[in-house]
């Protein structure tokens, strides 16, 4: 069997055992109210939006029901990945896997790759189911370029948390702080993230409480793009009309690109540093 | 080199990185304690005992060995060949100290796990389960095993894809006295097998009958490498004899004598005696003793470390406890 075969075989292996674990059992029920269920309540013909927005097409509903992932998705792959690596090194294991001849970065892989697959196919199926409600409900099936765009989104979105979980993991020497580290990451970019941005526009003099404020959206877009979740809602509007955030489509994907290779630098180069 | 050596490091050195946070730097670090300048030649199919006392740098050396741990200074050499810690690791399989294996997955899936890391294939590592004797737990899970198979598990993991290297880091720990002995039967076949084995242990009483030759390491440095004989020529300590005997020696016979220990109990004598007398047992003989017990003892650590070093026991204690190895990487919390 060839390295890369092992490689692989280890990845699916570990995704198979994240997938059937017992905390996957807990958070299934939260990511299926999250994701479909979200879904479904805006497919609602009769919802009521603030400001009276409604929905226009299958797209739109399902960048409204994107906070779903924001909130739930993100948390259950921080959830499952965040012992990744200091349970084994509590343990003891790690110091008997990096005595392994396999290649540190291949270990990597294996990490980022079974860690992140475990909660992104849950998620591409709910996500899927998700579209076929919103069609089935609404009347509003999505183009297939959009839903396949969000689907990617999300499982981008999903490797960002999961490479974040892993490095806390990594640094952290016991469990505790390896959950504390990744939730605390998890917090800022889905929570704190409003407020920093509303502080640093208000230094900046743009108008704060202005929510259709040209000058306020195109200072929040570009503030975005320093954030994991601000560059998945980016890669979202690109399949949406009239929205305007002062970031190109272009940028979008370009933001997305560093958002994945700079995590995953970050956390092989820490994974060959390791000391067990 | 020799062509008989399995491996041969050529003095390597390795230090921590410990926490020294300044105002404006709080993740400063800089280099704490570690190994410095060890040559070591591990022969084919011989057992090295690594003794130190706690803090000596047993664990670090053997993680260098293993290839854990990169080398700072100096190489690794096999057949004259410098090798890379890639090609260290797939020649040496390592033992750490009390790995707490435990998930609901079972011995046959962490087995298959790591012949998948080790290269080697899935039906020799279950057969390796045969060795160590866990063929019939192979599906049981790793939260049922007892801490002594726990170490079996760990010893089968290290012997997977046939090392060169065995690398034991304190492997009777936690282990009764029936285990141990199995243990040792165990690691002798392997030796005999052609398969290098080093072993730590901070307890030189658990070594003995085991090892070939003894390694003597402190404060990072490799103090002396040999047979308990060279040792005892080289470091000039006296070899002692254990004698345990129904009645008191008599006295003309002690007088000729250094005894170092003598324990009165009920209804037997001990005593510890440099070597030496060739004609004690005779004369003990003749006097009409019954002896039960005649054995000669090995040295202990501190005795080891004393002569080596040429310090004495307190001054060794002492310098131990105030060792800068202790504690190695633990200032500062949780990061390293």
């Amino acid at each position: 069997m060839t390295p890369s075969k092992r490689m692989w075989r280890l990845a699916f292996a570990l995704s198979k055992q994240r997938m059937l674990s017992t905390r996957m059992l807990i958070m299934l029920p939260i990511l299926l109210l999250f994701i479909p269920g979200m879904a479904w309540g805006f497919a609602d013909p009769n919802i009521q939006l603030p400001a009276e927005q409604l929905p226009k097409n299958g797209t739109e509903v399902m960048f409204l029901a994107s906070i779903g992932i924001v909130f739930a998705g993100t948390m259950a792959a921080v959830l499952i990945a965040h012992d990744g690596i200091s349970r084994d090194r509590v343990s003891g294991v790690l110091e008997v896997r990096l005595s392994q001849p396999m290649p540190r970065w291949r270990q990597g892989v294996v990490l980022m790759f079974g860690h992140w697959s475990s909660i992104a196919l849950p998620v591409a199926v709910l996500l899927a189911a998700s579209m076929m409600l919103v069609g089935y409900r609404s009347g509003m099936w999505m183009p297939f370029g959009d839903a396949l765009i969000y689907i990617v989104a999300a499982m981008l979105i999903l490797l960002w948390y999961t490479v974040f979980a892993l490095l806390a993991s990594s640094i952290a020497k016991e469990q505790g702080s390896a959950i504390a580290f990744s939730i605390g990451l998890w917090f800022l970019f889905t929570l704190l993230w409003v407020l920093f941005t509303t502080l640093l526009a208000a230094l900046n003099g743009v108008a704060v409480g202005d929510t259709q404020d040209q000058g306020y959206l195109v200072f929040e877009g570009r503030l975005d793009l320093l954030s994991p979740n601000g560059v998945y809602h980016h890669l979202l509007e690109t399949r949406l009309d009239g929205v305007d955030r002062g970031v190109s489509a272009l940028g979008a994907y370009f933001a997305a690109i560093l958002w994945t290779i700079v995590p995953v630098y970050l956390f092989q180069r820490r994974l060959n540093r390791l000391v067990p | 080199m020799g062509d008989d050596d399995a491996m041969q490091f050529d003095s390597i050195g390795y230090r921590h990185q410990i926490p020294n946070p300044a105002w404006y730097n709080p993740f400063k670090k800089r280099k704490g304690a570690g190994i410095t300048h060890v040559d070591l030649s591990i022969p084919e199919g011989s057992i090295i005992g690594l003794v130190g006392t706690n803090g000596a740098g047993k664990t670090t050396l053997l993680r260098m060995i293993s290839g854990i741990l990169p080398l700072e200074e100096g190489t690794v050499k096999r057949h004259d060949s410098v090798m890379d810690s890639d090609a260290l690791r797939s020649l040496v399989g390592f033992m750490p100290e009390q790995v707490r294996w435990s998930s609901q997955g079972t011995i046959r899936r962490t087995m298959t796990e790591f012949a998948h890391l080790r290269g080697c294939s899935v039906q020799s590592a279950l057969d390796v389960l045969a060795v160590v004797g866990l063929k019939n737990r192979m599906d049981s899970t790793l939260d049922s095993l007892s801490q002594g198979m726990r170490q079996r598990l760990s010893l089968g993991v290290a012997l997977l894809g046939t090392p060169r290297v065995l690398v034991l880091d304190e492997p009777f720990n936690g282990m009764d006295p029936v285990a141990i002995d199995a243990f040792k039967r165990l690691l002798r076949s392997l030796a005999n097998k052609g398969i290098s084995i080093i072993v730590s242990s901070h307890h030189l009483a658990e070594l003995d009958h085991l090892v070939d030759t003894i390694a003597l390491l402190h404060r990072g440095q490799l103090l002396a490498h040999g047979t308990t004989d060279s040792l005892r020529a080289n470091l000039g300590f006296e070899q002692m004899t254990e004698i345990v005997l129904d009645r008191q020696i008599e006295q003309e016979l002690l007088d000729a004598m250094n005894v170092l220990e003598h324990i009165e109990s009920e209804r037997q004598h001990r005593y510890v005696i440099e070597s030496g007398h060739h004609d004690l047992l005779e004369t003990l003989v003749k006097n009409n003793h019954t002896i039960s017990t005649w054995r000669v003892v090995p040295p202990t650590l501190i005795e080891l470390l004393c002569a080596a070093t040429g310090m004495d026991r307190e001054t060794i204690g002492m310098d131990v406890e105030q060792s800068s190895m202790i504690p190695f990487r633990t200032v500062g919390g949780e990061e390293e």
